[in-house]
């Protein structure tokens, strides 16, 4: 019964929207951030892709679709990794 | 037992839900003026020599590609970003090309750094370009497709990137104008898995330095 309850707690927990959950990890905000200060001086395809990308995730969030702007801002990280810095 | 078995089944699935990836439907035809100008600008070299326009083409079409994917989804409003990767795409191929002269027809013998005779005409060319536009800097940028060891390509455009800087310095022009790098089959312009790709992928490369 305890592993039910449990379980039930992650269940709810997981079914909460990101911004509730405390486990949620960093916001798109903060991620943003992140990224951009790592990019900072980097003027190659990758880093200006990760920036446009970044910017997409933070519209879409404005506009209330938190789905589709992490997806958008994994899209930006996964760019920003590419990138070998200033050129 | 049996309920903690059922909830962790439901967990499981609604975690897996969650980590669902969309696909972006690039290849939606609404998309294929979008598509077929960023590709004529990445062969324009435009991701090393105009990067900050063609990223806003790229980001342009993933956006717009995301929007067809919406259940309200509104063909006129998508249209602007369609329209705005265009614009972007032709504005990169436009700079790109400003910026990088492709050196066409500078050839090299197989599997070697000995410029062919043919390759002359081309490098004539270069050499009177380079002497008129005193004041610039260029980088030669030499590539190879991905024919053979990632190692060895990088070896090989190294030395044809130096072939092509010592005929433009036994031509008259000073050395201390021109840098050389080899880029091996790092920065492809077009697909390694055609023989037209390839070709597009083999190339030397004259990059204006800001």
């Amino acid at each position: 019964m305890r592993i039910a309850a449990t379980m039930l707690a992650l269940l709810l927990l997981g079914a909460a929207p990101a911004w509730s959950s405390p486990i949620a990890g960093p916001s798109i905000e903060e991620r943003a951030d992140i990224l951009r200060t790592q990019l900072k001086g980097h003027a190659d395809y990758h880093a200006h892709l990760a920036r446009e990308l970044t910017t997409v995730a933070e519209a879409e969030k404005a506009q209330h679709d938190i789905r589709i702007a992490k997806i958008f801002m994994d899209m930006a990280e996964r760019e920003a990794s590419k990138s070998e810095g200033e050129q | 037992m049996k309920h903690a078995r059922l909830l962790l089944s439901l967990t499981l699935a609604l975690t897996a839900g969650c980590a669902a990836k969309i696909s972006l439907p690039l290849n939606d035809p609404q998309l294929g003026e979008a598509r077929e100008a960023i590709k004529q600008a990445r062969q324009a070299d435009a991701e090393q020599c105009a990067p900050a326009l063609q990223a806003k083409a790229v980001a342009s079409l993933y956006w717009a590609a995301h929007e067809i994917t919406e259940e309200e989804y509104h063909p006129d409003e998508n249209a602007s970003l369609i329209a705005n990767a265009v614009r972007y795409a032709r504005q990169a191929e436009a700079k790109a090309k400003k910026m990088c002269w492709r050196l066409e027809g500078v050839h090299f013998a197989f599997d070697s750094a000995e410029l062919t005779p043919d390759s002359r005409t081309t490098l004539d060319d270069a050499v009177a370009k380079l002497k008129k536009a005193r004041h610039i800097r260029v980088e030669i940028a030499a590539h190879t497709d991905s024919i053979g060891t990632e190692d060895y390509n990088l070896k090989l455009s190294e030395r044809r990137a130096k072939a092509v800087f010592d005929y433009f310095v036994t031509h008259g022009i000073d050395g201390s104008r021109l840098t050389v790098k080899g880029y091996g089959e790092s920065q492809p312009v077009a697909s390694n898995d055609t023989k037209e790709g390839r070709a597009l992928n083999r190339r030397v490369e004259l990059r204006v330095q800001q």
